[in-house]
């Protein structure tokens, strides 16, 4: 069986924890990906139009970006690795909704592990909503199952009427 | 070529106005992603070939505006330099370093380094330079990228009116209606420190989940990284420390602010090339040079219109909008100028409103006043509604999702819709009761 492992930076705990009810599996192959969003860039290179420059920063800044990004995805793999021994480290570069549907389908993922948007502290949060965008493009478009990990929130509950 | 011609004076202005308006449908459009520079100049061209504008009232209208060219060349290799001098590294680490690992208190910080940078080396610096640097910053941190990007673009324009130099458009409007440093002050600093207080607000709302946590400062790149030569980094500071004292000094006896940032500029290159750490290839290729053409287009195909006393009907009609009160000045001025930047970009429609101001020059001074202050914090704050560019812009990112095509820039928008209409009226507000 092979599984995806959807890491933000933020979830590599949850997600390793849900891996465990899968080590009983036999042949069980887990991939860690990490995709590089390069929405933040698009809107960078939007703001230079607008004040009537030409798109890219100049090119030290560029590669400054580029380290940064190349960095936090080294380090968020490497804490992976340390959480998912011997799992496939994949990094892409993109859309993160559709990079992690398109991985999906081209590893041959048999099960899709991603939680419901990244968690920075504080409660975790239920109901409408708590479930975002890439998380959600990623249940209606991937090839295979997917497991969505919420963290858990047993107090938040009964929920009021 | 009509100049040799025996045409009557309506095809002149009808031909004026067609040319004008298909210039500002042009930029508004950017037919074929031609750049905004090259569609202002073809306008201008275009009229000054059919004679609709003789070469000699272009050429004045461009001398006259000299200030404005002269701010725009400093204002930018002021940036320019003080980035090669590691300035906004080492400011943005210090921001981090300031916030003692919170990321509520990071995001804080942002705001109030990019209302410095705003406000001494205006909005371009802010959402060019400190932008990337910030996104770095943050990357580095393992933060949410998006508030933070969002807070250096929006603090960019809301604190654009604290000084006039901190927009180029406040000096391409104050080049042509002068305004006293403590007029300014009096009408523009109040609302520009209530605005920025919504803006910070607002977003600490919006983004209150992800700024919960905290980040570890082993990850920051030490200062000293960030400063890579030290001289040539404490001789920056000081040059601008001297420029922002001698922009307050000039703004008060009113004096050509190009000059100051064009001095301050040379003071940086000179010392950025004595200490090696630029050269003059390297400090043009960091200035936007088409930037002179398309404003330059702009002056004269406005000034062409102008002559043809449309601008002067257009004020008219801003006078007649605002019933001749001041209250109905500040709003009407307000409301046009931010929308009109939405539509085309800001410079042009400052250009234009400039214009037809010029008409309303029988009006009592409390609503001349109230017009020219509207228009500059219309045409400062206005572009927050639709930060990744024009109004076109955006229908053109709803119709790529609606077509289920995930794009940037949508983001912005709706953090733009939320939060601008607020700021323009309760900023306007604030103007009209200091008026």
């Amino acid at each position: 069986m092979r599984v995806l492992c959807c890491l933000d930076g933020t979830n590599v705990e949850q997600v390793s924890k849900s891996t465990e009810m899968l080590l009983a599996t036999q042949s069980l192959t887990l991939g860690i990906l990490y995709v590089i969003d390069t929405g933040p860039r698009k809107d960078i290179e939007h703001i230079r139009e607008r004040f009537l420059r030409p798109p890219g920063p100049p090119r030290s800044r560029e590669y400054e970006m580029q380290q940064a990004e190349q960095g936090a995805a080294q380090d968020i793999l490497n804490e992976g690795l340390r959480y998912l021994l011997n799992a496939e480290t994949l990094q892409r570069q993109g859309r993160p909704e559709r990079e992690i549907v398109n991985v999906a389908a081209e590893w041959q993922a048999d099960l899709v592990i991603i939680c419901p948007r990244a968690e920075y502290g504080g409660k975790p949060v239920i109901g409408p909503r708590s479930v975002g965008h890439v998380a959600r493009f990623v249940l209606d478009h991937a090839p295979c199952p997917v497991l969505l990990v919420r963290q858990l929130a047993r107090e938040q509950f009964p929920i009021a009427q | 070529m009509f100049l040799f011609l025996p045409v009557p004076e309506i095809w002149k202005t009808a031909l004026t106005s067609l040319i004008g308006l298909a210039t500002l449908i042009g930029i508004m459009t950017r037919p074929f992603r031609w750049n905004e520079a090259i569609i202002a100049m073809a306008g201008a061209a275009v009229l000054l070939l059919l004679g609709l504008i003789t070469p000699a009232d272009a050429f004045l209208t461009l001398f006259r505006d000299w200030n404005t060219f002269l701010f725009f060349l400093g204002m930018m290799g002021l940036s320019a330099l003080a980035e090669a001098a590691g300035l906004f590294d080492w400011l943005a680490v210090q921001a981090a370093r300031l916030a003692g690992q919170s990321a509520a208190r990071l995001f804080l910080n942002v705001f109030l380094l990019g209302t410095l940078i705003s406000m001494v080396l205006s909005n371009d610096a802010t959402a060019l330079i400190l932008t990337p640097i910030v996104y770095v910053l943050v990357t580095k941190l393992r933060l949410p990228v998006l508030p933070y990007l969002f807070a250096c673009t929006f603090i960019a324009d809301t604190a654009s009116f604290l000084l006039p130099v901190s927009n180029p458009i406040n000096i391409i409007i104050i080049s042509r209606f002068p305004l006293d440093l403590l007029t300014f002050l009096r009408l523009l600093f109040l609302p520009s420190l209530v605005v920025i207080g919504i803006n910070i607000g607002i977003f600490f709302m919006l983004y209150r989940k992800q700024l919960k946590g905290a980040f570890d400062i082993q990850r920051l790149p030490s200062a000293a990284q960030a400063a890579k030569h030290k001289a040539y980094f404490r001789y920056t500071c000081c040059v601008l420390a001297a420029v922002a004292v001698a922009y307050v000094i000039a703004s008060a006896i009113q004096l050509p602010l190009s000059l100051i940032a064009l001095s301050g500029a040379v003071l940086l290159l000179i010392g950025g090339l004595s200490w090696r750490r630029t050269s003059l290839r390297q400090t043009a290729s960091r200035i936007s040079w088409s930037i002179f053409g398309f404003i330059a287009g702009m002056f004269i195909v406005v000034r062409a219109i102008e002559d043809t006393g449309l601008t002067t009907v257009f004020g008219n009609w801003l006078i007649h909008l605002s019933g001749s009160t001041s209250f109905g000045a500040v709003m009407v001025g307000t409301a046009g100028a931010a929308l009109g930047t939405n539509l085309i970009n800001n410079v042009p429609m400052a250009v234009v409103m400039v214009s037809a101001l010029g008409g309303i020059q029988h009006a009592s001074p409390v609503i001349q006043h109230g017009f020219i202050a509207a228009t500059m914090f219309g045409c400062d704050l206005g572009p927050n509604l639709t930060t990744v560019g024009s109004l076109a812009t955006v229908l053109w990112l709803l119709i790529l999702r609606q077509r289920n095509v995930d794009v940037s820039g949508l983001d912005y928008f709706k953090v733009g819709v939320v939060v601008t209409p607020l700021m323009l009226f309760v900023g306007a507000l604030t103007i009209w009761l200091l008026l």
